[in-house]
């Protein structure tokens, strides 16, 4: 897959690049849309496609190894390793989504707004996604 | 490409110590330091009016400070040799291209000061960027003269890039390609960039350091990264955001005191643990929240 369909940034929020392309990264290993061996663009590529300092790559990249998810082939190239052959189960996969959720959890506190209430527009949010 | 890290062996490619600089009676600079090590990508941040332009010319010895000290690529900037000088490009704020010229006479001129000049770059950005060759300079749109202006600082392959508010008259794509540019700068030549603009998202995008620029000095200069993982608003009563610095081993950004014994403070905190943070609103920040309160 190209991947400037895998990563994205989003400039603007709290939470720093190199984290952004981090989940980017862990999602679509856990997804199984990148398994073992497949080759990750080099830093290069990816700080001139994104526009983005390659120092924010290289960190990212490094995260992404050190935590298991990526590994250096003889090179620079770096590919993901070979634990990731398919996709998580799905129940490992919705525990991705926890962060996110909880902090949604949150601001539905803080916004005093009843869980019927969150839970419907999170189902609209959905079933918006799934248009065409 | 040049690691980002400060080092103790790496002198900094340019540092000012204890500057001042006065208009008439109005402070600019108050006892500023500030320092750019090789191949930083540094966004200087700063409200209108914050001195970010007189910095920057002071900085490259184009404005004479009244007490302190400039030190560039390693000599200090009153007796910037010939040959450094040629290894710094600037991208001043307003043009200052001879309106007589065309682009193709501007850079031809440009080219015999300069013992680099990368003709193939040049044209490559020319074309790329739609700037005309023969047209006077005088006849050119803002967005054309201010790409002309970047290409004729990118032209002879700069050490040291100064860049004030570079493109404030171009459009998003003519933005992205010029950040790409800077990328492929920082790439292939580990140049040391700064760059002060107001469009947050380039800067978060490029500048892996910010700068910010208050009351005369940069109060606060780090990897922006750092800043977005580490740093936390929290407002609430004086007494408790107080405590909550103390006993977190904050480092206090910024606090500020709002009416009724209240006060919000950008805390910036390594090791954030858990206690009792009860009648305290603690908000992760974006850039944007980053500079209203610290800029």
């Amino acid at each position: 897959m190209p991947f400037e369909s895998i990563f994205s940034i989003n400039t603007g929020s709290t939470e720093p690049i190199y984290r952004q392309l981090i989940e980017q990264v862990r999602r679509r290993i856990a997804s199984g849309q990148l398994s073992a061996g497949q080759e990750i663009p080099s830093v290069r590529e990816l700080a001139q496609a994104l526009a983005v300092h390659p120092m924010t790559v290289s960190k990212a990249f490094g995260l992404l190894e050190a935590e298991g998810l990526l590994e250096r082939r003889r090179g620079l190239s770096m590919v993901v390793a070979a634990q990731h052959t398919r996709a998580k189960s799905s129940a490992s996969r919705v525990e991705l989504l926890r962060p996110t959720l909880e902090k949604a959890a949150a601001e539905v506190q803080q916004l005093e707004l009843s869980k019927a209430q969150a839970i419907q527009l999170f189902q609209t949010i959905l079933n918006e996604g799934e248009k065409p | 490409m040049n690691q980002n890290q400060n080092s103790l062996t790496t002198a900094p490619t340019a540092e000012a110590r204890d500057l001042c600089l006065t208009y008439g009676k109005q402070p600019v600079l108050k006892n500023l330091d500030w320092k750019l090590m090789p191949g930083q990508v540094v966004g200087l941040l700063g409200r209108n009016g914050a001195g970010k332009t007189t910095l920057l010319e002071t900085l490259l010895g184009l404005r004479e400070p009244q007490s302190g000290l400039v030190q560039l690529l390693g000599a200090p900037v009153s007796a910037l040799s010939d040959d450094n000088r040629a290894r710094i490009g600037y991208v001043p704020q307003r043009s200052d291209l001879f309106e007589g010229f065309t682009a193709q006479q501007l850079l031809d001129y440009f080219k015999s000061f300069y013992p680099r000049w990368n003709t193939e770059k040049v044209q490559s950005l020319m074309s790329r960027w739609g700037v005309p060759a023969d047209q006077p300079i005088a006849l050119m749109s803002g967005g054309q003269q201010q790409r002309l202006s970047i290409i004729r600082a990118l032209a002879h392959e700069p050490d040291l890039l100064v860049l004030d508010e570079p493109v404030a008259s171009l459009d998003p794509a003519g933005r992205r390609d010029f950040l790409r540019e800077l990328v492929d700068q920082v790439l292939d030549r580990g140049t040391t960039v700064v760059l002060s603009t107001h469009i947050l998202s380039d800067l978060e995008r490029v500048a892996f350091n910010v700068a910010f620029m208050r009351d005369g000095r940069i109060t606060v200069q780090a990897p922006l990264d750092e800043l977005l993982d580490q740093t936390r608003q929290v407002s609430g009563s004086s007494a408790q955001v107080n405590l909550y610095a103390e006993r977190s081993h904050a480092q206090i950004l910024r606090i500020r005191s709002l009416s009724a014994g209240r006060s919000v403070a950008m805390l910036k905190i390594s090791k954030p643990q858990v206690q009792d943070t009860a009648g305290l609103s603690i908000e992760r920040t974006n850039l944007e929240e980053l500079f209203l309160e610290l800029a």
